[in-house]
């Protein structure tokens, strides 16, 4: 059951009534219609991986009780490692075992030694790398005393299988989410047509932005050794656009999905792509997956304690794991490493936490330094995501070398039978909104708002692409 | 919460009433579009007369070379369809019917496509902007799946085919952008000979007993006194299966076995397309078996 689905459309105002107008007696009646209603949401993939989720959360539950209760370090370390080792485990065999017998195999026949690995025939539980990180930052943080364990089992359930947040984040925390799930949320009418607003406009950005660029990038990417110079770098910039718009687009529509319900999610994206740098950019892309390694690896590893060398080689180990949670595929792992690459200068002037102010732009010399650090910024994604986009490292370089070989210029006509350039005006149109809206969470809020809303509903029926219907990138991860 | 059920029913109030408004608009702009398609073209048309009229799918587009026809006197189009079935084409007849055609002669590509009487969707959503339009369109649809959601759920229909008549295509319209589709009389000749193209199987597939839309075709053809030519049209040699041809011919009598007239690869495209020399080989052989007078 997709956000954008005619059965998530009948979904939500059933469980919008049943919960503000049958189950609205006390907390406990609201989390537990949440959570019957989360697992039925979940059971719409795929019912059987329903008895993995709760396995995975009692796990973490009874886990994190112990951990509190233990009188010894030796027994809190022993459920302490227990729960890390099961939860990666899982995330283990489900996700990287293939990748690892693979890579293995691979490496004994390049050595001469005729190897054939004993895979797995498993579908990848969709959600898992999400669930699974809700638990490990829920088990870290009371084994460190930084919260107490939760003893109510429904109210602990929410936490991790909440269904806005379930199959693709964003990442919570149990000091955000959990005081809330402990109170009886109360109706509030400003929130809730927040809410409304903040799902309307991530359905543009899907399936207006980020499905309409996907026909293109596809078309460019899966040809791309026919494809010239401007095309090669038009997909470039659509898949830049598709995988902006597809998750920042699911973000939004769980964020407020999440406020028809009373609760606030963490906000995942922050308009990355005016970012003037790139440590600007990791702090308004996937915010919560980018602080999740900073809190639960990076500081761990040290952090910036310890010298510049250390400083980079945390980053470094950061970003490349942060790849390969992504996929089990080296091209995000090449991804990870190419964007601790770009960090790398600003961490040798030490300069990653200069660009924190809000961008202020006016007719000076500044402002055109600004833009060009935002258009730098931008570039230097586009060529990192060819590697996210391509299927193997080989494509990617191939891609890349080919827009500087090639050197044609000139409009292409696609296998999709559009012409490279169509979608140009669109993207533009999209960013002037994004710009002139950059310091709210969504451009449809504020003075005319019932016309922002009924031109974004506009823009959803005529310009939005249903025919050709693609799931959210990253509930494959 | 009353204050959000009036708010979220003034936010559904405003989708149905873009929904509406634009439905409105881009039935009008379809109403004006004449060079685009085939399917636009005849809806907006006045009545014609046409000595043959040519339908089918691609192998009828690609195969039958109106010119030839023209140049021995015979006023004709070919109305074949890439990619569309039986359904369409019969749609098609019914259509021209509508809008008053004459027609002497129709010459029906029935080969391939009688092993199936649903519809193509890329095709048949060329008719849906006027489903408010036609009597015979809305009639041709109701037995469908979906029908209800296309006639009565407003703009549903330009959503759901987006590709083909969404906002590209009105655009295209307003623009006044022509396509290929209604040069050389409707035929689309193939000139490229894609090396390694030349194979097919098509053992698996079967002709219907009763294919809905054939029969459909063959009774207005009756009715209106128009000569029914139905006829299989060629492929290339390279074909695991070629008795379907005839099965074809067991099951419909009455359809002309051409599928062997032309079989070097030479003269085809791919393999279920002949290119311009074969199609003009093929194309001859028809004049001089049916219209030799």
């Amino acid at each position: 059951m997709f956000f954008n689905s005619i059965a998530f459309a009948i979904f939500l105002p059933i469980v919008f009534f049943l919960y503000w107008f049958v189950f609205n007696k006390t907390k406990s009646t609201q989390n537990a219609l949440l959570i019957i209603a989360s697992y039925y949401f979940y059971s719409c993939w795929d019912w059987r991986f329903l008895f993995l989720l709760i396995f995975s959360t009692f796990l973490d539950y009874y886990t994190g009780i112990q951990i509190e209760k233990g009188k010894s370090d030796k027994t809190r370390k022993f459920w302490f490692w227990l729960s890390i080792l099961v939860n990666l485990g899982f995330l283990g065999v489900f996700k990287y075992y293939n990748f690892f017998a693979n890579s293995f195999s691979e490496l004994l026949n390049s050595v001469g030694i005729q190897a054939s690995p004993i895979l797995l025939n498993l579908i990848l539980p969709v959600g898992i790398s999400f669930y699974t990180f809700h638990g490990l930052s829920y088990v870290i943080d009371i084994y460190y005393k930084r919260i107490k364990a939760e003893y109510n089992f429904v109210d602990y359930s929410l936490f991790v299988s909440y269904f806005p947040l379930l199959v693709a984040g964003p990442i919570e925390r149990a000091t955000h989410l959990l005081p809330q799930v402990k109170v009886k949320r109360e109706f509030s009418f400003e929130k809730a047509k927040e809410g409304i607003y903040q799902i309307i406009w991530g359905l543009v950005k899907k399936v207006v932005i980020a499905d309409t660029c996907a026909t293109y990038a596809n078309a460019i990417f899966d040809n791309y050794t026919s494809m010239n110079s401007f095309s090669l770098i038009l997909g470039a910039v659509y898949f830049a656009f598709q995988i902006y718009g597809d998750f920042s687009g699911y973000s939004d529509i769980a964020l407020g999905v999440s406020k028809l319900f009373g609760l606030d999610l963490l906000r995942n994206f922050n308009y990355p792509y005016f970012s003037r740098d790139i440590a600007e950019f990791w702090r308004r892309w996937h915010i919560s997956l980018s602080s999740w390694f900073r809190d639960y690896l990076y500081i761990p590893l040290g952090g910036s304690k310890g010298g510049l060398w250390m400083k980079i080689r945390n980053t470094f180990i950061i970003f490349v794991v942060s790849g390969f949670w992504h996929g089990a595929n080296w091209t995000y792992i090449a991804w990870g490493f190419i964007n601790a690459v770009y960090f790398l200068p600003l961490l040798l002037r030490n300069s990653n936490r200069s660009n924190m102010d809000t961008i202020e732009l006016s007719l000076n010399f500044n402002s055109v330094k600004t833009m060009i650090s935002i258009l730098w910024t931008f570039l230097i994604t586009c060529v990192a995501w060819i590697f996210f986009r391509a299927k193997t490292i080989t494509d990617a370089i191939l891609y890349l070398k080919r827009i500087f070989t090639n050197k044609d210029f000139g409009f292409q006509y696609l296998d999709n039978e559009r012409y490279n350039y169509e979608l140009i005006l669109m993207i533009g149109l999209f960013v002037l909104i994004e710009w002139n809206n950059r310091t709210k969470i969504e451009p449809i809020s504020g003075k005319k708002s019932t016309v922002k809303l009924a031109l974004a509903i506009m823009a959803i029926m005529a310009f939005g692409t249903f025919s050709d219907y693609k799931e959210f990138i990253y509930f494959q991860f | 919460m009353k204050r959000f059920l009036i708010y979220t029913a003034k936010i559904l109030l405003i989708t149905v009433l873009i929904a509406v408004v634009m439905d409105g608009l881009y039935n009008y702009v379809f109403l004006q579009s004449k060079n685009r398609g085939k399917i636009e073209t005849v809806f907006n048309s006045k009545p014609q007369n046409y000595d043959v009229v040519i339908l089918g799918s691609s192998r009828a587009n690609n195969h039958f070379v109106s010119k030839m026809f023209e140049d021995k006197g015979l006023k004709t189009f070919n109305y074949g369809m890439s990619g569309g079935h039986l359904f369409e084409a019969s749609l098609m007849l019914k259509l021209m019917i509508e809008k008053k055609y004459t027609i002497k002669n129709v010459i029906l590509e029935a080969d391939l496509n009688l092993s199936n009487d649903k519809e193509s969707d890329g095709v048949s959503a060329k008719f849906l902007p006027y489903i408010h339009n036609s009597e015979i369109i809305k009639e041709h649809f109701e037995n469908q799946e979906n029908f209800n959601e296309l006639y009565y759920i407003p703009f549903y229909r330009y959503i759901k085919y987006d590709g083909k008549i969404g906002f590209r295509e009105t655009g295209k319209i307003i623009m006044g952008e022509k396509t290929n589709a209604l040069d050389n009389l409707g035929y689309y000749p193939l000139v490229k000979h894609k090396n390694g193209n030349m194979k097919n199987n098509i053992v698996n597939l079967n002709p219907l007993k009763h294919n809905k839309y054939y029969e459909e075709i063959k009774k207005i053809c009756k009715e209106k006194n128009i000569a029914f030519i139905a006829v299989m049209t060629p492929m290339c040699e390279n074909v695991k299966g070629m008795n379907y041809f005839d099965k074809v011919k067991k099951v419909y009598p009455e359809i002309h076995n051409y599928e062997n007239v032309v079989v070097e690869n030479k003269y085809f495209s791919s393999c279920g397309h002949m290119n311009d020399a074969g199609s003009k080989i093929f194309t001859a052989r028809i004049l001089k078996d049916f219209f030799n007078k």
